[in-house]
């Protein structure tokens, strides 16, 4: 609290390590909130980033009952309004759209209702449907402001369909004053959707990035394009359905081509305008110059824009046809566009705008269909806009079969610091928080920014509940290891299995297992079937494997939670950087133990990645080593902090492989992680770490009250208040 | 494990423990005053373990002991086996039950192969039931418990008893891992419903569904350190559990056999009473032999016994003897825990043993209701044996007050 407080204070941004489940989100809630109340001038808007909806709602439940606790201490309403907001999937209550599945067919059923032009025609014709909902908000919403309170996404639901007004489109008008905003990270880091939806934030915002250790990755996702065959065969068919609306709307209407025609030749100016005053936030997709600039002659009519499309959709397919891999920098690829088809830098660089102005202009209510050619459109404007930072990759095939042709153009973004940079240099405070940050100096280094404050928390903690080990041999003394040159020796994979056998006897209820890919996963379970390893696991426990298809992991997981809830116990086969290691959380009795099978490298033989290494050694001086081992240990840490979610829970993480007890990766681990990891238990064999972990049950099984914890990890008012305490606290303040 | 003199375990067994830390030198740098310290403090804490916080507590109890037979009882972390260790400690514990509960019922399960067995019925013999616990030695322990079944075949045993009666399960639970056939959400409900309390002892480690049951039906749950943990978690057990609220009180028949031998005076019935007959208690057995004079007669039906207290056999009423009853009756009434308090000058001995106290000792303890003063070891006596304060018996005034 203290270093947010100061970083509040220095309007710098902050880095802050907090173990899970220690009130990470309620400290921050209260103290922004008691900061905005304090200096109302200063600090005016809250902007949440968290990652999955759920985690969106417990952000939004914990500042209710912040909120409620505000209430009851002050004995007057609070003059805050809070809201979640997510996308059209999970806010419309329109009943004929909401029963979609897919977020992309939602947007577009919607879009399709509300467009200006569908509401303009409704006008004329009442056979047109459009949106109740919307028009209901349209018509009477946007005067009246939400009333101050706690929304989260149900709240929103519910509101809207008590004044019939439309939940998203509420929710969105709402962001310009609402005092605290809760969404995802993309409505601010995804240059496409931050425009529409975030420009209007004000620059005296605190942003919270939660559960932010990945952060990097998704600002490189938000800036990447591939573009696959099948991608390039849709472009071709919106093409055509392009082609004959231009002209059909010829026959009938060509003064409305005209019109846009006009209307490009005078530029991008109303963007502009809006750019001026500094309320819009720099999309980097669109570079400021462009908007001075009128849009080219070459695609200004509708027939030369399409028939431009047409050349570029042919030459990049032209380019996937290689037999070898191929990688340029941005620069030779429009040097090659150039050469081959003729096409300018500048064309390119407008072609997203364009094709935007283009869809509009044709009154297509179904966008569905045009996301292909949006993305074409898309990877247009970024290659031609930016030289540095990216890199082009042509794969005639996947590393993994070799035999099928499945060429993908990769135009993969090497820089993460390029789509959060608009948000550093424009909000005052922005606040990088998770379980696992560590090592601390690496973040500021790839996302370039300068931290006025950057610390790692540790738990004071009642009783030692978490119980991390490395265990680097089997019982037989071979080391264990997934390095490459031994993740095939038998003798390895009977080690691992017979840990897990163990460990499975040992360990009540749920245990969680991650590998380092799904292909290890694979090789590993295979022969673990062989040497009849899975028999005897599946005499302790039910056994899951996480799978590469979301519908069957999901299925596998209510299974599991089945088995833990019911008293057979279970083991979750799942693998680092999936969808398990990332969004789930095993609480309590769900996660007893995490086992940790080898070091989750990257794929290192990944082009990709290789070209990222490149750059980050060229750029930021960051060796390809260090940073690999970063990327490994950090995921490894958020693996085994999956177990331990709140100061009651316990859990055993153990960290299967000889190299974790080097210190490079030791020392990579977070702190409160690290505290808890002695020297004794950084060898171990099977059966030690047997011995050890069922010592540690039964010690774990003995009651725990709340007496136990008052005093060391809680604190009573009274206590607070004491002498000793205080004195406490101010030494820690000093020290710091 | 059992003697009380035998050392905890072996030194390599146990974990690393730093034993100097916890001595400190006191202001005169002398140790004397701290060991003195820890060893009343240690006392101390199993007496209030035994908190005396119940209202009400049930005198008539039904109890089911399910004892975990499957594989993992054959492991070796509790000497010589989990199975062993705990089939002896039950012995014990059966013995103690009847001597504290003495017109309680108790039958013993186990669970082994998914499936479960009974061993004894619901039956007032205690030494019935240490014969089969000693006959279970043999027993080989394989396959997985099944939880639900054995709860469900206790709940069967113990669903048409009284509901005047506290009705028991007490779990010895030795895997990690329940096989079951359902649903045992519904298992736990109807026990809920059957308001039968489940405790649950663990051998390994906290599953989270032996603690939901426990929670959910009132019970406790524990899991043990090491087998002396066991030994205190077991015989806790045997305390009377505080009644739970829908319990209804009525009127139970019992008979009080005419006990003593005596020759015949002509007051009873003294030809049938005292005419020597094979007792009832043994007569299946193979060596069962003519009875002498001695022994109990049912009062309603006149079969004879050589023990109290017991169920008749033919009549089925419960054959008690009047200092049986007043045994049970200290649940009712239990003693206020003493007050602990500093050491005064005026009192330089123990009440109840007479004994001075030392220097070293620090602290004494006061009866509420009488103010006396005892030292430590008669508090725990008091407590755990006697359980009636000798100065207030002494005290003919409070002691009149009480009979009344």
């Amino acid at each position: 609290m203290l270093e947010l407080k100061r970083a509040l204070d220095a309007k710098g941004h902050c880095l802050l390590e907090m173990p899970s489940g220690t009130g990470k989100t309620t400290t921050l809630l209260s103290l922004i909130v008691a900061y905005m109340k304090a200096h109302p001038l200063d600090l005016t808007k809250l902007v949440y980033c968290s990652r999955t909806v759920p985690e969106i709602e417990k952000v939004m439940e914990e500042l209710r009952k912040l909120m409620n606790y505000y209430e009851k201490e002050m004995g007057m309403e609070q003059n805050i309004l809070g809201l979640a907001l997510s996308s059209r999937k999970n806010l419309c209550i329109n009943p004929s759209v909401s029963k979609e599945r897919e977020g992309k067919v939602v947007d577009g059923r919607c879009y399709s209702l509300t467009a200006s032009f569908v509401r303009a025609r409704h006008a004329a014709d009442d056979a047109v449907p459009i949106c109740e909902f919307y028009e209901g908000f349209d018509a009477h919403g946007k005067e009246f402001p939400l009333p101050p309170g706690v929304y989260n996404l149900d709240d929103l639901k519910e509101y809207g369909q008590m004044k019939r007004w439309c939940p998203y489109f509420l929710a969105r008008h709402t962001i310009t004053h609402a005092n605290i905003v809760v969404y995802s990270y993309h409505y601010l880091l995804d240059p496409k959707i931050a425009e529409v939806v975030s420009k209007e934030i004000s620059k005296t915002s605190v942003v919270v990035f939660d559960e932010a250790h990945n952060i990097d990755n998704v600002c490189i996702d938000s800036m990447s394009v591939k573009i696959t065959k099948r991608l390039l065969d849709k472009c071709s068919n919106s093409i055509t359905i392009l082609e004959t609306t231009i002209s059909n709307m010829k026959e009938n209407d060509s003064k409305r081509l005209e019109k846009e025609y006009k209307r490009l030749v005078e530029g991008l100016r109303d963007a502009t305008i809006a750019r001026e005053t500094d309320m819009a936030l720099v999309n980097p997709v669109l570079p400021s110059e462009i908007l001075e600039e009128a849009v080219p002659g070459t695609i200004r009519t509708a027939e030369h824009f399409v028939a431009f499309l047409k050349r570029v959709v042919e030459y990049i397919k032209t380019r996937l046809r290689v037999q070898h891999v191929v990688q340029e920098s941005p620069a030779g690829f429009l040097r090659d566009i150039h050469t081959k088809v003729c096409i300018d830098r500048k064309p390119l660089r407008f072609s997203a705008e364009r094709l935007a102005s283009l869809i509009r202009t044709l009154e297509i209510s179904d966008l569905t269909d045009f996301s292909p050619l949006v993305t074409v459109s898309h990877f247009a404007t970024l290659v031609s806009t930016y030289t540095k930072g990216f890199t082009i990759i042509i794969e005639p095939f996947e590393d993994r079969a070799p035999t099928v042709s499945n060429p993908i153009l990769y135009f993969s973004c090497l820089d993460s610091s390029i789509a959060i940079k608009p948000v550093f240099n424009r909000f005052q405070t922005v606040v990088i928080t998770s379980g696992t940050l560590s090592p601390l100096d690496m973040y500021p280094k790839i996302l370039d920014f300068h931290p006025v404050i950057m610390t790692s928390f540790t738990m004071t903690l009642a009783r030692p509940c978490i119980l991390p080990m490395i265990v680097s041999k089997g019982n037989d003394q071979v080391a264990m290891s997934s390095r490459y040159e031994t993740r095939e020796d038998t003798a390895v994979i009977r080690n691992y299995g017979n840990l897990l056998v163990e460990v499975a006897a040992a360990v009540p209820d749920g245990i969680v297992c991650f590998f380092t890919s799904y292909l290890y996963l694979e090789t590993i379970v295979s022969s673990w079937y062989d040497q009849g390893i899975i028999d005897q696991l599946q005499r302790h426990k039910l056994l899951f494997i996480e799978t590469q298809d979301a519908a069957e992991t999901s299925l596998a997981l209510i299974n599991y939670i089945k088995a833990c809830d019911n008293g057979r116990g279970a083991v979750l086969l799942s693998v680092a950087r999936g969808k398990v290691s990332e969004g789930i959380d095993f609480d309590h009795h769900l996660g007893r133990a995490v086992l940790m099978f080898g070091i989750p490298y990257v794929y290192t033989q990944s082009r990709i990645l290789r070209a990222r290494l490149e750059y980050l050694r060229d750029q930021f001086q960051i060796k390809e080593n260090d940073f690999l081992t970063f990327d490994a240990m950090r995921h490894a840490a958020q693996c085994l902090g999956r177990c331990m979610r709140g100061k009651t829970d316990y859990g055993i993480m153990i960290l299967a492989d000889k190299r974790f007890s080097r210190a490079d990766k030791r020392s990579k681990l977070p702190k409160w992680i690290q505290e808890h990891l002695k020297d004794t238990n950084c060898n171990l064999s099977t059966e030690e770490c047997v011995q050890i972990c069922k010592r540690w049950l039964r010690q774990m099984a003995q009651p725990f009250s709340r007496e136990d914890q008052l005093g060391i990890s809680l604190l009573t008012l009274e206590q607070l208040q004491s002498e000793e305490m205080q004195k406490k606290i101010q030494q820690r303040a000093q020290g710091v | 494990m059992a003697d009380e003199d035998e050392t905890k375990e072996y030194r390599w067994e146990s974990g690393y423990e730093k034993t100097w830390e916890a001595i400190k030198e006191d202001d005169d740098g002398l140790l004397e005053s701290n060991v003195a310290d820890l060893v009343a403090r240690a006392k101390r804490k199993r007496a209030a373990l035994k908190d005396t916080g119940a209202i009400q507590l049930g005198m008539m109890r039904h109890l089911f002991v399910v004892v975990d037979a499957s594989a993992c009882m054959f492991l070796q972390d509790l000497k010589p086996t989990r199975f062993l260790c705990v089939l002896k400690l039950l012995e014990v514990f059966v013995h103690e039950f009847f001597d504290l509960n003495p017109i309680s019922q108790l039958g013993i399960l186990t669970t082994k192969m998914k499936r479960s067995e009974q061993i004894t019925v619901l039956a007032g013999n205690q030494k019935k039931h240490i014969e089969a616990l000693q006959q279970l030695k043999d027993l080989s322990c394989e396959g997985e418990p099944s939880l639900q079944n054995s709860l469900e075949r206790a709940m069967n045993g113990l669903k048409n008893m009284p509901a005047y009666s506290s009705r028991e399960i007490l779990v010895l639970f030795g895997s990690l891992t329940t096989c079951d056939p359902g649903d045992i959400q519904k298992t736990i409900k109807s026990l809920k419903d059957n308001n039968i309390r489940v405790s649950i002892i663990g051998l390994a480690a906290e599953v989270r569904i032996c603690q939901e049951i426990a929670k959910k039906t009132g019970g406790t749950y524990n899991v043990l350190i090491d087998d002396h943990h066991l030994k205190e978690l077991i015989l806790n057990q045997v305390q009377p559990p505080a009644v739970a609220g829908s319990m209804e009180a009525s009127l139970v028949k019992m008979g009080f056999p005419g006990g003593s031998p005596i020759v015949n005076d002509g007051t009873s019935d003294s030809s049938a009473d005292h005419a020597p007959a094979y007792c009832l208690c043994h007569i299946e057995s193979e060596t069962s032999s003519l009875m002498g004079p001695n022994g109990y007669n049912c009062p309603q039906c006149g079969s004879r016994y050589c023990e109290l207290p017991v169920e008749c056999k033919q009549c089925g009423l419960t054959l008690v003897s009047a200092p049986h009853l007043a045994r049970s009756y200290h649940h009712l009434f239990p003693i206020k825990p003493f007050i602990e308090r500093a050491q005064v000058r005026e009192t330089t001995h123990c009440f109840a043993c007479a004994k001075l106290f030392v220097e070293a000792e620090t602290n004494v303890y006061e009866c509420e209701n009488c103010n006396q003063i005892v030292c430590l070891d008669c508090d725990l006596f008091i407590r755990e044996t006697l359980h009636t304060c000798p100065g207030c018996a002494s005290d003919p005034v409070t002691a009149q007050m009480k009979t009344n």
